[in-house]
């Protein structure tokens, strides 16, 4: 394991001793007049999966070439024999408009044993300046998700789809968000993966015979991939807190009611391997909106009938990679709640699911 | 019965979004849909910004099918599209394109487009918004408007809207521009009117009023007290290449540039903070500007605020260049200038005595849009005994393009023993800090004209007003008995003696680009 791990680390550039990063670093910069240095934030990986090194690798060479930042992959493996910490720095580069070079800047770490606050120092040290802090927290939050550490980031990305005790981990989470002195800002992939789902449902809502139907749907039914409940449950929360819908906590199973007190059932369904969430319908008297995803299809197909009309047509899907979405979630505006929002009906949800 | 809102909406989470429409473009065979128009559009449809059902009609007088026009769109597309050219990308949004015969002027052309928008209603099952692009000529914007009229094209079915988008140049003086608005507004409303000004579209004129309005640093110090002077260049380091001599020769710089993109610019950094962000609060406010610009009326205001020049044979890049007058299509005795410069005062009481100096030309050593605000000298008594550098005032530069970006030169000790004043600059590029390219003005605009935003598209007074004040100038060079004169300068130079001078009689000089 450890032979493998040492094979990979070539990738990483230029080998360089932990306290000598920043001097190394200019080094780079000054050897080479023709590139330019952009960044406009620090995006730091954090993983306790060595065998992701290469892929998460590969993957701040991609984010890079859409957003420029200071990169910083951190693998820590709290195993490890005696504590000891090794850094690499590499410069990402690409054409600007045809005419100049642009790079990013990876500084690359491995750190085996140690603890937690190893892990904190390393990332503090090495911060650009004045520029917020973007982590990719992979894996499960386990304990090292610390509030002096996440005190300090600005956006933090997790994929609830990877996390082995949901329920747990969202209270974890909900209880950070929470925290004193945390302002950060989630984007739980998981979510992030049905946003084309969400924009094509509003899509075909955008017809006002469609919309005028709306609050008498009686059934949400969605279709999942295997391992993918969570993220089913997800878009069924929004879904429901979207349409002021209340959990109905005296239900054996997720159902909701409405407030003139309809209710709504929840139907998931197990698909096949692929997209996470393939099909998602809403329906009630004379309404049916379902949109849904072939796998490996590049399209999101959308059929609206009410009153004896029906509707259908094909939107683009959203990107799949992880680095398009990571990219994706960066350019748009933030500072949306939506997402945390939803989390304390999504662990009452979760509760009986 | 009131409209519901749409409770999924807000997962599209740009500020505005554009709404469901068929886009229709009259001159759709031509230079600016190949380069610019479908281009854009098919960027917006990559970035998943294109509403759904979304059609675009191509309006011009050739024979052609669907599938001819989608073909010589997907060679333009695939020469200019910034994000490259993706086949099946194209090929999906390439569906919504069709191609539509017939001449400008013939109602009956405009009664079977109705036909055809009636027809793709129906496909979609509802009726869709109606986005109508003047990509043709000016000459024809009559004949268009009229023919809508007549076919009822002009109005919104039902809640829909009908829309319209003109393209440049709006007139060329305060008389056709009248006309023009007055003939496009018996057909759409003002508030259903778009006329396009690409420079408003660029991500650094966007930033003019982020930079003053967002940071506490600058909007304090942003009058007369503080600030000496504020330059506006646009320089070309092109002549008439392409032919556009034809066109160029009818117009010139004044009007080609200025009337239109270098107020929009001054406007913008003249302005006073607008009330709130609404296309009508921001235009107020500019408008307020162009009327508060000091006339310039009779030839001796003229010939002492404004210099035009046309350019001599010289070189440019190491290449020789002809002289404007030996250019193709340019008449051999023209009287049309591609240089001018203008000294300009906004008498507001922000700006009481401050010059705003503004020059565009044609083959000038490089091609650069920038702005300059240069702020007062300190008082330097703490320094008497150290030496100065002499032109050593507090800069601030927007570039608009290309390499878009901010610097600021501030003064610093040069290491050493002695006191040593030098200037440094310290400099915010857009490709340092974002590291990718912005989106063309085109997307923007576009997007904006779909969603009903009209912040970035010029208004009635706006563009008459402007006209209004360069109409005086065109009076005394073209219509005076001792015009002032027509200057010279060799291709591949800065621009005439005449426009240094002029600076140098106010104690100043054209900033180094
Ligand atoms: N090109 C640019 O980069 C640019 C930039 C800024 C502003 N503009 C402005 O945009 C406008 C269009 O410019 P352009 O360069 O695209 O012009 P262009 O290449 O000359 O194209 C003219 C278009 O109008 C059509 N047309 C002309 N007479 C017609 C008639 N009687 N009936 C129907 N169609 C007719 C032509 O169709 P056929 O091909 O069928 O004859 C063609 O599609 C102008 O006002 C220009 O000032 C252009």
């Amino acid at each position: 394991m450890r032979a493998a791990l040492e094979d990979t680390l070539s990738i990483l550039g230029q080998e360089v001793p932990l306290g000598r990063v920043d001097r190394e670093l200019k080094k780079l910069w000054d050897s080479d007049e023709a590139k330019t240095r952009a960044s406009l934030m620090n995006f730091a990986i954090y993983s306790e999966d060595a065998a992701a090194l290469p892929r998460n690798n590969r993957l701040l060479e991609e984010l890079t070439s859409e957003h420029a930042c200071r990169a910083m992959l951190i693998l820590f493996q709290p195993d490890g024999p005696a504590p000891r910490a090794r850094a690499w720095i590499n410069a990402l580069c690409r054409p600007y408009e045809g005419k100049k070079i642009v790079c990013s800047e990876q500084l690359s770490f491995v750190l085996e044993g140690g603890n937690a606050a190893q892990v904190q120092n390393i990332v503090f040290a090495h911060l650009d300046s004045d520029l917020p802090l973007v982590v990719w927290w992979q894996g499960d939050l386990t304990s090292n998700f610390e509030e002096r550490f996440y005190s300090e980031i600005d956006r933090l990305f997790i994929d609830s789809a990877e996390w082995t005790h949901p329920a747990a981990e969202f209270a974890m989470l909900e209880d950070a968000c929470n925290g004193a002195t945390s302002e950060f800002e989630v984007h739980d992939l998981s979510w992030t993966r049905s946003h084309f789902l969400r924009s094509a449902l509003a899509g075909c809502f955008q017809d006002a015979v469609a919309l005028r139907r709306l609050p008498h749907i009686a059934q949400i039914e969605i279709t999942h991939a295997p391992g993918q409940k969570v993220a089913a449950l997800l878009l069924a929360a929004w879904i429901a807190e979207r349409l002021g819908l209340r959990l109905d906590d005296a239900a054996k199973e997720v159902r909701f009611s409405k407030r003139d007190g309809g209710s709504v059932s929840l139907v998931l369904a197990e698909g096949l391997a692929g997209c996470c969430v393939q099909r998602l319908a809403l329906t009630g008297p004379d309404l049916r909106a379902e949109v849904a995803r072939e796998p490996r299809c590049a399209f999101v197909r959308v059929c609206t009938s009410c009153d004896g009309h029906a509707r259908e047509e094909m939107l683009p899907a959203d990107v799949e990679s992880e680095a398009e979405l990571i990219s994706s979630q960066l350019s748009r505006a933030h500072g949306t709640s939506i997402f945390i929002d939803m989390v304390p009906l999504l662990r009452r949800m979760l509760a009986k699911a | 019965m009131p409209e519901l809102e749409n409770p999924f909406q807000d997962t599209q989470m740009q500020q505005h979004r554009a709404q469901p429409c068929t886009l229709v473009i009259f001159g759709a065979t031509g230079d600016l849909t190949h380069r610019k128009l479908i281009p854009a559009l098919y960027n917006i449809a990559v970035s998943g910004d294109l509403p759904p059902q979304f059609k675009v009609v191509g309006f011009a007088r050739r024979e052609k099918t669907d599938e001819v026009f989608r073909a010589e769109l997907c060679e333009a597309n695939a020469k200019h599209s910034r994000q490259g050219h993706n086949e099946q990308m194209w090929g999906s949004f390439a569906q919504s394109i069709h191609y539509h015969r017939s001449e400008f002027e013939d109602v009956d052309g405009y009664r079977a487009l109705a036909g055809l928008l009636d027809a793709f209603d129906k496909e979609r099952g509802t009726v869709a918004n109606r986005l109508f692009y003047l990509a043709s000529a000016p000459e024809y914007f009559d004949q268009i408007m009229e023919q809508l009229r007549k076919a009822g094209l002009n109005n919104g079915i039902g809640d829909r809207w009908a829309r319209v988008v003109c393209e440049k140049p709006f007139g060329k003086d305060l008389k056709t521009a009248r006309h023009l608005n007055e003939v496009v507004n018996e057909t759409f409303d003002e508030g259903d009117t778009y006329r396009i000004d690409h420079y408003l579209g660029k991500e650094t004129a966007q930033n003019i009023m982020v930079l003053r309005f967002a940071n506490s640093l600058f909007e304090p110090n942003w009058n007369s007290r503080y600030i000496d002077h504020v330059q506006i260049t646009c320089a070309e380091n092109l002549g008439m290449e392409g032919g556009r001599g034809g066109y160029y020769d009818t117009a010139g710089a004044l009007r080609d540039m200025v009337q239109n993109h270098l107020f929009q610019l001054l406007t913008l950094v003249a302005m006073e903070p607008p009330t709130d962000l609404s296309a009508d609060s921001v235009r107020d406010e500019k408008v307020k500007v162009i009327r508060a610009l000091r006339r310039l009326t009779g030839p001796e205001a003229v010939g002492q605020n404004v210099v035009r020049a046309q350019y001599t044979a010289g070189s440019v890049d190491g290449v020789p260049r002809v002289g404007y007058r030996q250019e193709e299509r340019v008449n051999p005795e023209s009287r049309t200038e591609c240089y001018v410069a203008l000294r300009l005062f906004v008498d507001t009481w922000r700006w009481q005595g401050v010059p705003f100096y503004i020059r565009v030309g044609k083959q000038l050593p490089k091609k650069a849009t920038e702005i300059s605000v240069h702020f007062k000298k300190p008082p330097q008594v703490p320094f008497a005994t150290s030496v100065m550098i002499p032109d050593s005032e507090n800069t601030l530069v927007i570039r608009i393009q290309p390499d878009e970006g901010i610097s600021l030169r501030i003064l610093c000790k040069q290491p050493g023993q002695a006191l040593f004043v030098q200037p440094v600059k310290m400099d915010f590029h857009y490709s340092n800090s974002f590291g990718k390219a912005s989106p063309e003005a085109y997307e923007r605009l576009l997007l904006d004209a779909m969603a009903g935003d009209a912040t970035l598209f010029a208004r009635r007074d706006e563009v008459e007003n402007a006209w209004r004040f360069i109409d005086e100038i065109e009076k005394a060079w073209h219509e005076s008995p001792s015009p002032p004169p027509m200057c010279e300068y060799p291709a591949g130079s800065w621009g005439p003696k005449a426009a240094d001078e002029m600076l140098a009689r106010d104690g100043r000089e054209w900033r180094r680009l």
